[in-house]
């Protein structure tokens, strides 16, 4: 056994998973305020990526302008969902609702494959490819900046669920009526967690367009995203940052053991096991909330 | 006593109408009145429309794709009927809906922070909850713990005192007594007294429960298939032999008694 090979696929991985946590902390945002699964937030996170895009690139804005600029622009993009679409379905079936994410996600693919068409571009961060050196192990610039924004955002976002606008979003995800009931605008708070979700999806559109190109495949990230969130327990911005080291580390070097069993491809199927196992067997996931029951 | 009578009403609902879906009637002319400063009590059996009005006032009504298709409902005098729950809210009056419904998985402290007005400062706010558990020591106690797991009585207390964060005039309380031993009812009644003397706050109490509401409360509305079929003062409906024999069980109380009575008391209604 190769330690420092095993261990560099593990740094590695846990790297990688933190930049799933950054995706999957836009999940938890809205799931955390209004008690929905997004499935849009791949969408959002590719309409964030080519935003960023076409203010530097197009428009020709340097990258340290171009970037809180598409942030604003997607903080609005969320608000105006909630206000067009979202609104209307407030205290129908979430089922209803999840339908809809799957519609509005659908819906930003096509929209940006009629303006940007379908071709990678790149984003060009200027993070050098030149990998970092630790003893003997290898690791990659732009994840080691990704996770870095992962960990920030999941600090910031830990402090203001304590702060007394977070306290409001928690409790309309607890009872919609009930917050109705004291004032609280239940329309406006789902509309704030809309919109921090798609200045989290600029974020990680942007660390995950430099790895991987902008095109409409950003959006599968929400395949892991997903799996991340569901891990660590939808509603805990914790849990999503544990559970994608996890997953991180799992898939890396699990795959590494079983791609020369099975031909390759074992990613996916990891990442599949994780999601469907975690939901047979730990449905609120690591460290999301219990329904409560009084006995 | 005398001169609050005469005062101007706080809340007047004039001949209300309330329509689900656009199709099902739930009141049918509702017209009750809560003068300033006196606690009122809504009685009727279960269905009989007492919670609609409660929505219709707060207007909840709406969540549940309500609306009020006839009639209009002052505030302190201006029409409200078409106004946001939430502005409503604002201009004072809250509702303690049905069922406790505290947020499950907060704090007892910060389902009073959740409560609280975005205008209110942060000492403000400290001095609302202080209050709050000084009527309710209970809550004091155990205020970093989950909500959730609060028992009935705690969760109507912490329910109670969450609507009193929003500075309410008016508040309306939907059967705070449902499933709570009796020890606690008279607990959480006697707090409601305190609160409605001590600062003159406006009650409208929704209670199946006619017994123990007509000891607190001045004056009382009997609603049933929504309309009021019978309005007085708390003295006049509890002599009142219909009441007695329909909703305080000949004045014993017990439930097997008012279960006896269900079929005979539909047919003296229709």
């Amino acid at each position: 056994m190769d330690w420092i090979f095993l261990s560099e696929l593990a740094i590695n991985g846990a790297l990688t998973g933190l930049l799933y946590s950054l995706f999957a902390i836009g999940l938890v945002l809205i799931y955390k305020a209004s008690s929905v699964p997004n499935l849009a937030q791949g969408g959002l996170t590719m309409v964030g990526a080519y935003v960023v895009l076409a203010l530097s690139h197009d428009a020709g804005l340097p990258l340290w302008l171009a970037i809180p600029l598409a942030a604003v622009i997607m903080f609005g993009l969320g608000f105006g969902i909630e206000r067009v679409a979202l609104r209307r379905l407030a205290g129908r079936p979430v089922v209803m609702i999840l339908m809809l994410t799957l519609g509005l996600d659908i819906f930003l693919r096509g929209t940006t494959l009629a303006i940007w068409g379908g071709t990678s571009r790149s984003m060009e961060l200027g993070v050098s490819y030149e990998p970092l050196f630790m003893g003997d192990i290898f690791i990659s610039r732009i994840h080691l900046v990704g996770a870095g924004v992962a960990i920030g955002l999941f600090v910031a976002f830990m402090l203001f669920f304590r702060s007394r606008t977070g306290i409001k979003l928690r409790a309309i995800a607890d009872d919609y009526m009930a917050s109705w009931s004291v004032g609280i605008s239940v329309e406006r708070g789902v509309g704030l967690s809309w919109a921090l979700a798609s200045v989290v999806a600029v974020a990680a559109g942007v660390i995950w367009g430099e790895i991987q190109g902008v095109d409409q495949a950003l959006s599968l990230l929400l395949l892991k995203g997903l799996t991340v969130a569901v891990l660590g327990g939808l509603d805990s911005i914790l849990g999503a940052v544990v559970a994608g080291i996890i997953l991180g580390i799992v898939e890396n070097v699990g795959s590494d053991f079983l791609d020369p069993l099975v031909g390759g491809g074992s990613r996916e199927l990891i990442v599949a096991a994780v999601l469907i196992l975690t939901v047979m067997i730990r449905p609120h996931g690591l460290f999301g909330r219990h329904d409560i029951e009084r006995v | 006593m005398q001169e609050k009578v005469e005062a101007q009403p706080i809340l007047s609902m004039n001949s209300v109408e309330v329509l689900y879906d656009n199709v099902m009637l739930a009141i049918k002319g509702v017209s009750i009145q809560v003068p300033k400063g006196e606690m009122i009590a809504l009685l009727g059996s279960n269905g009989a429309g007492k919670s609609t009005t409660l929505k219709a006032i707060s207007g909840l009504l709406k969540a549940e794709r309500g609306r009020v298709s006839r009639g209009e409902i002052k505030f302190e005098g201006t029409d409200i009927t078409e106004m946001l729950a939430q502005t409503r809210v604002e201009m004072g009056i809250c509702h303690v809906i049905e069922g406790r419904r505290v947020f499950e998985h907060l704090t007892p402290d910060e389902n009073l922070t959740a409560a609280a007005p975005m205008g209110m400062s942060r000492s403000e706010l400290n001095v609302e909850k202080e209050k709050i558990y000084n009527y309710f020591p209970r809550l004091a106690e155990r205020r970093n713990s989950l909500s959730g797991y609060l028992s009935g009585g705690e969760q109507q207390m912490l329910a109670i005192g969450r609507a009193l964060v929003t500075q309410p005039k008016l508040l309306m309380l939907d059967e705070p007594s449902l499933g709570l031993a009796p020890f606690l009812v008279a607990e959480i009644f006697g707090i409601l007294q305190k609160i409605n003397q001590e600062d003159g706050m406006s009650v409208l109490l929704v209670e199946q429960n006619a017994l123990a509401a007509l000891e607190i409360v001045s004056q009382g509305y009997l609603i049933e298939n929504g309309r009021v079929v019978m309005h007085g003062t708390a003295e006049a409906l509890k002599s009142n032999s219909d009441i007695q024999e329909f909703y305080l069980g000949g004045g014993e109380g017990t439930d097997f008694h008012n279960v006896k009575h269900y079929s005979r008391r539909k047919r003296w209604l229709s």
